[in-house]
């Protein structure tokens, strides 16, 4: 086998390394450092203000790196910058698409804006993966509950049909049956070799869905968890390390 | 040659993609209710304007349509009733400035500077400043032309609309998520919402201009010119609102900001401006000039009448042989002491004219660093209704009253009858042909 072509499937889709990101003078990130590979859910757990949104942002180019470096299928984001986002679909957090248009709408202009063309059914098919409603798809979305615009959102990501896949807080909207739901999804996703960071403070959602889990906490990476082969994360232990007190 | 075709391509697509943002923007903007409403505002306030200065165009050429044809008639009534230098004495001669095929658009100086006069062949001076005063406020703000509209009210549509380009998204949540989606220069996004919000608002602030000036028969090379200065004003304040759309602010900041830079710029800098233009161009007012010549008129009745002959014949030499007055009145003498009244007024009314000119010349550099001015004064100038159009007309009545003079002194002099078919060749004000 050549060797250059397994280094180059391993090869992480995105990388942090040792990085640092200021905002407003605040250091609010401090040398983190992980990688996401093709076919891998990785959790970034923590609670509020621990720096989860800006990590992303980091890989999207919206904050720059202060030190260390930020990669994103091996283009370096602090230079190279349109290739990377080409190259990652983004769910913001509390994502929010236009009131006044409706979910095919919505979907056919941000394509457009991506440069991409769909087909009806290829967005139709997208909205039956995030099952939304077949008698919604018509609706302007200002007449749609969150959950429902968080569908749609969702199914822009998936259409982009990028290998990676940042999520910010992606489940925050949605009630239990849509968060398994999108859980299913998400595993589909990556078994169908894409790389996704998804960002949570939902412990036991994390540990539904992820192959690995870093914690962060005061910007810093305090732990990491891996699933066993073929098993899950134990939300006890990632609980207990994320809260020691409420866990004791 | 693989490199310059693989380049070519790029070119290619590039400009291809080019237009499809476009298009894809301009469907979007197309299905946002808002533009809509806007574009209808922003032609309703246009076609206010544009027909507030047709109706008073309208009026003005009624006016003077009434005072012409009032004129002759008048003359000849009074020439009937009356006898000899006394009829000339009595007789009315109208003066006027008709409006341009293009003054709707800007009135300019027609609502504060005299654009009509009834002038008699006694002292000018006070009769051409003697006018009524203009209306205060109108001399103050201007009235609610397209001039006006344009350059105040047009930038402020442009603020609302394109304050919150970047922010409005912010809030809503959609901003990362558009700069996440956009493909290459995201930049490009907001450059083509910016352009085509602003094409919402020329195209319905223009559509009601060019309507109006077909219908007032404006010269195309005038209309082009408008439309250019307009373009070009609405382009700035585009780049304006754009740059400060850029900036890391909420909304309110945002629009804020450009609100103080509107009242900066079309408020603050144009009437510091003309305090400032005012204290380093000292003028005498036109109540000064009618006053001096008033009291130098009034003075003639008690000077000697050989201190009058002597300081008209200073300018009228080839009279000097005819100078001798016998009687206690003569007609000879007496307009001649109209005349001297004039000569007496003749400094002050030159200071005035020239303080007008530097002030003006001033305010045209001032109007550099103040755009909405700029607007207004180049299209007062398209328009004729500017400081130089009215110093014109004023010209223009003082030759007239000129030719007059030198119609009636002949025979004022030589002979001191004057018999009505003598009146046969007596000069007409000629107005400035239309479309000059
Ligand atoms: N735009 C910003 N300007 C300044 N500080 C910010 C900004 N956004 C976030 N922060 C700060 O950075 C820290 C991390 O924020 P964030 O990444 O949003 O946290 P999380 O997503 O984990 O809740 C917080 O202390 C927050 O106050
Ligand atoms: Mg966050």
């Amino acid at each position: 086998m050549n060797p250059s072509v397994t280094s180059l499937a391993h090869m992480p889709k995105l990388q942090a390394e040792q990085l640092r990101v200021l905002r407003s003078g605040k250091e609010v990130l401090s040398g983190v450092s992980f990688n996401v590979a093709g076919g891998e859910v990785y959790g970034l757990l923590g609670g509020n203000g621990a720096g989860k949104s800006t990590t992303l942002a980091a890989f999207l180019g919206f904050v720059p790196a202060a030190s260390g470096r930020v990669v994103v299928d091996g283009l370096d984001v602090g230079s190279d910058l349109a290739a990377a986002r080409r190259a990652m679909a983004y769910l913001p957090e509390a994502a929010s698409l236009y009131e006044h248009l409706d979910a095919r709408e919505n979907l056919d202009y941000f394509l457009q804006l991506a440069d991409m063309r769909c087909s009806a059914d290829e967005i139709d098919l997208a909205l039956d993966r995030v099952s939304l409603g077949a008698e919604a798809r018509g609706l302007k979305l200002r007449s749609y509950s969150k959950g429902m615009r968080q569908k749609v959102a969702i199914a822009l990501a998936i259409l982009r049909d990028t290998g990676i896949l940042l999520l910010d807080e992606p489940t925050s909207g949605l009630d239990p049956t849509a968060i398994d739901e999108f859980h299913g999804l998400v595993r589909g996703l990556a078994d169908a070799g894409k790389a996704i960071l998804m960002v949570t403070h939902d412990v036991y959602g994390a540990c539904q869905v992820a192959d690995r889990i870093g914690l962060l906490r005061g910007g810093q990476l305090v732990a990491q968890f891996e699933a066993p082969p073929g098993g899950r994360i134990d939300t006890e232990t990632v609980h207990r390390a994320f809260s020691p007190r409420a866990a004791a | 040659m693989g490199r310059r075709t693989v380049e070519a391509m790029s070119a290619r697509s590039a400009s291809a993609s080019v237009w499809s943002a476009l298009r894809r923007e301009a469907a979007f903007l197309a299905r946002d209710r808002s533009a809509w409403a806007w574009w209808l505002v922003v032609l309703f306030l246009s076609v206010l304007a544009v027909s507030a200065g047709l109706n008073e165009v309208h009026r003005q050429k009624a006016t003077i349509a009434h005072l012409v044809e009032a004129d002759r008639a008048e003359r000849m009534a009074v020439l009937k009733t009356r006898k000899e230098w006394s009829a000339v004495y009595h007789s009315f001669h109208l003066t006027y400035d008709p409006p341009s095929e293009f003054a709707f658009a800007a009135l300019g100086r027609r609502d504060d500077a005299a654009w009509k006069h009834r002038v008699r062949m006694l002292a000018l001076e006070g009769q051409i400043h003697e006018r009524d005063a203009g209306h205060p406020v109108l001399a103050l703000v201007g009235r609610f032309d397209f001039a006006f509209f344009a350059a105040f009210v047009l930038p402020l549509v442009l603020i609302v609309l394109l304050h919150g380009l970047r922010a409005g998204e912010r809030v809503a949540g959609r901003h990362d998520l558009l700069v996440a989606t956009a493909a290459g220069d995201s930049g490009r996004l907001w450059r083509l919402r910016a352009g085509l919000r602003a094409t919402v608002v020329f195209s319905a602030a223009v559509l009601p201009l060019v309507v109006a000036a077909g219908l007032s028969g404006t010269a195309a090379p005038t209309l082009l010119a408008a439309c250019a200065l307009l373009f070009a004003y609405v382009l700035f304040w585009t780049l304006v609102c754009a740059v400060l759309a850029a900036w890391q602010q909420t909304a309110e900041v945002i629009l804020a900001a450009l609100v103080a830079l509107w009242i900066l710029l079309g408020v603050v800098v144009p009437a510091a401006g003309r305090i400032a233009i005012d204290r380093t161009v000292p003028m005498p007012s036109g109540a000064d000039i009618v006053m001096t010549q008033r009291e130098a008129v009034n003075a003639g009745w008690d000077l000697p009448k050989a201190n009058t002959m002597a300081a008209f014949v200073e300018r009228h030499p080839q009279w000097a042989a005819y100078t001798a007055v016998e009687r206690p009145f003569e007609w000879k003498w007496y307009f001649a002491f109209q005349q001297v009244g004039d000569q007496k007024a003749q400094a002050l009314s030159e200071a005035y004219t020239d303080g007008r000119m530097e002030r003006d010349r001033l305010a045209g550099w001032l109007a550099l660093i103040a755009p909405p001015v700029l607007l207004e004064r180049a299209l007062q100038v398209l328009a004729r209704t500017d400081v130089r159009a009215s110093l014109a007309y004023e010209a223009r009545v003082r030759d007239f009253h000129a030719s007059l003079r030198e119609f009636y002194y002949p025979k004022l002099f030589r002979d001191d009858r004057l018999e009505p078919a003598a009146l046969e060749g007596l000069p007409e004000f000629s107005p400035r042909a239309a479309g000059r």
